[in-house]
């Protein structure tokens, strides 16, 4: 019993960086209707950015905000090249375009950072024990900044007029343009906003799981996947999406080598099962369009 | 009428070319040349399932690899005790090659019915996945594969009819020639699915998926068609690669391989079969070109870290998806020709 709640601890924490990677996908898909592919490498950037400056002796606090601040801006660039030329750009074109973004990262990532896992101390060493279960601070904060951020953005696109202004470009752009909206701005501002939750669950992750440059590409299918619960546009459902995915594959890793021995291999293996079984679900309900 | 057989008299001269080609060659280029060949039967399908279905597979190269896996394991058996042991083990190598594409055709169709009825790119994620999870499979059941040591080894050669293929000298040769016949064949069934009913039922799909709906087409039924064709060819690919050395190791198929087909595919022109070809010429030598330049100490005066050979790979065909996006979405070499025929008319 105490392990299945240490694992369902861990699997929160991991997940609540899933939630916030999938809540970026359904903000940028539900605005511009553009899947983005670099998500994964905002999220990597957060952290291997948040590790150069701590390594430099920056306070943690300071290095995270400024890996933030600049993972941010990074993301409003992503953001004007994904949406490309009007008219010429498609929405397959886009995800091309961000899966471009996604490698071109990682190339300069192994030029910068090398081709090792990078990792930085936790908030505090020190993990609380609620009966023989192993809580650490980490794991708290993770949730909770992901649970607030959710929240917040709920709020942001369901009652303010700035989420009305976002969420009514990707139902038409053109009587969005003629309300003086444009696909572009829209884009900039939701790369910009996802860039940010990405880099935030990406480096609190990191004392947790050391990233590599190529780790973007798992956190990307992970936060898909959790993003594709709601079907990529309800964020409170990739919120629910993203800790399942996180509980699932702790229960893997832990119970999993009843199955087989090299269970810890196949965490993947089991985010992708879960995402086609309830998109196999869903997709009965939805029209083919 | 005409049209089509000047075009089919073209196709078949540049396939026997090609296949001529193959014994030409230098011999320290016959691997190259195999190696595009490969790719070129990968990229035709992915172009078709691009262009005609504006969906993108991510997973194309662990359809290779599902592939190769296959047909080198049906040959040295299923028993990784038996291997070492008993010759007789396992079906023969063409059979088994045969049997490569089936199987990942039908990976491919369980894993493209529920997702490819969805709009939102599902199957672009779910292929990488896919993808990975292979590599990890390869890696983690090694004493079914080979893993990384040993690797997988195939002693037995691929032979037809007398004709051995794969491995070195005159053998090699055979193998070049094989797979540059079934680029050929794989290009004549690309235009005829392009030119056929079932063709322009693809090109309305492309052109309007509601339309085409609306006039009777079952759209997630062909984009389904085309994903299974596009990890069948990938996957017979793959069979043919697994005879070229006789030889398989996990490292062989990393993730940027499946990032390559698509960037042939995308240089080629989405949908264009002959520029799926003429792109996997291309960037397979640009490749080629980068791991020397990337391997060398210096470069231009810098001395070149060792990480230099990846950060190249990753970021020049990153840099080209990127461009040819943005600036010319319909490909490089469909612009070429566009830019070639319109300066011909200007003269």
């Amino acid at each position: 019993m105490t392990e299945l709640v240490q694992l369902v601890v861990i699997g929160l924490s991991t997940g609540s960086a899933f939630a916030l990677v999938g809540i970026s996908f359904a903000l940028i898909f539900r605005t511009t209707n553009i899947v983005n592919f670099a998500q994964g490498a905002f999220a990597v950037l957060g952290g291997q950015l948040t590790v150069w400056l701590v390594d430099k002796e920056w306070p943690t606090a300071a290095a995270a905000i400024v890996a933030v601040l600049l993972v941010t801006a990074i993301g409003a660039l992503v953001g004007l090249v994904a949406v490309g030329i009007r008219g010429l750009t498609t929405p397959l074109a886009s995800l091309v375009i961000t899966l471009g973004v996604a490698f071109v990262f990682q190339a300069l990532q192994l030029l910068a950072f090398g081709d090792r896992p990078h990792t930085y101390p936790a908030v505090s060493g020190r993990a609380w024990t609620v009966h023989g279960v192993v809580v650490q601070p980490q794991y708290v904060l993770i949730a909770s900044v992901t649970v607030v951020a959710a929240l917040l953005l709920t709020l942001v696109l369901r009652r303010t007029i700035i989420g009305y202004a976002l969420v009514a470009t990707s139902d038409s752009v053109r009587a969005a343009e003629l309300v003086g909206l444009s696909l572009r701005s829209v884009a900039v501002v939701t790369f910009a906003v996802s860039a940010l939750l990405s880099a935030v669950g990406g480096l609190l992750l990191t004392p947790i799981q050391p990233v590599n440059y190529d780790s973007d590409v798992g956190i990307a299918i992970n936060g898909f996947a959790a993003a594709a619960f709601g079907g990529l546009v309800s964020i409170r459902l990739a919120f629910v999406g993203g800790l399942v995915l996180g509980v699932a594959q702790q229960l893997v890793v832990g119970y999993g080598d009843v199955i087989t021995p090299q269970a810890r291999q196949y965490e993947l293996a089991a985010a992708l099962v879960i995402m086609l079984v309830l998109i196999g679900w869903r997709s009965r309900k939805e029209t083919v369009t | 009428m005409r049209l089509a057989a000047t075009r089919l008299a073209a196709t078949l001269a540049a396939g026997a070319g090609a296949v001529w080609l193959a014994y030409r060659l230098d011999p320290n280029d016959v691997p190259i040349y195999m190696n595009m060949g490969l790719a070129a039967l990968v990229a035709i399908g992915l172009s078709l399932l691009m262009g005609f279905a504006g969906q993108i597979s991510l997973g194309q190269g662990a359809f290779y690899a599902l592939g190769a896996y296959t047909a080198a394991i049906l040959t040295v058996g299923l028993d990784p005790d038996e291997r070492l042991i008993n010759p007789d083990a396992g079906i023969p190598p063409w059979a088994a090659v045969l049997v490569a594409p089936v199987l990942t055709a039908l990976v491919a169709a369980a894993v493209g019915v529920p997702l490819l009825r969805l709009r939102g790119h599902y199957l672009a994620f779910a292929t990488l996945a896919l993808h990975l999870i292979l590599i990890a499979a390869l890696f983690a059941e090694d004493g079914f594969t080979g893993g990384q040591d040993p690797g997988l080894i195939i002693a037995k050669p691929l032979e037809v009819a007398g004709f051995a293929m794969g491995g070195v000298g005159d053998a090699a040769r055979n193998l070049a020639a094989v797979i540059w016949g079934l680029v050929t064949v794989a290009l004549l069934v690309g235009v005829n699915l392009v030119r056929s009913r079932a063709g322009r039922a693809l090109r309305a799909i492309a052109t309007s998926e509601a339309a085409a709906a609306a006039a009777g087409i079952n759209v997630a039924a062909y984009k389904l068609r085309l994903f299974v064709l596009a990890a069948g060819l990938a996957g017979l690919a793959g069979g043919l690669f697994a005879f070229r050395l006789g030889f398989l190791s996990p490292d062989a198929f990393p993730v940027i391989i499946s990032i390559e087909f698509v960037v042939i595919v995308v240089v080629g022109g989405l949908g264009s079969v002959y520029g799926a070809v003429l792109g996997a010429i291309a960037i397979v030598w640009l490749q080629d070109r980068l791991q020397q330049l990337g391997t060398r100490e210096q470069l231009l005066g810098f001395d070149l870290p060792v990480q230099a050979p990846g950060v190249f790979r990753i970021g020049v065909f990153a840099l080209i998806l990127i461009v040819v996006m943005l600036f010319l979405p319909r490909g490089v070499l469909p612009a070429l020709g566009d830019g070639l025929r319109r300066a011909r008319r200007g003269r």
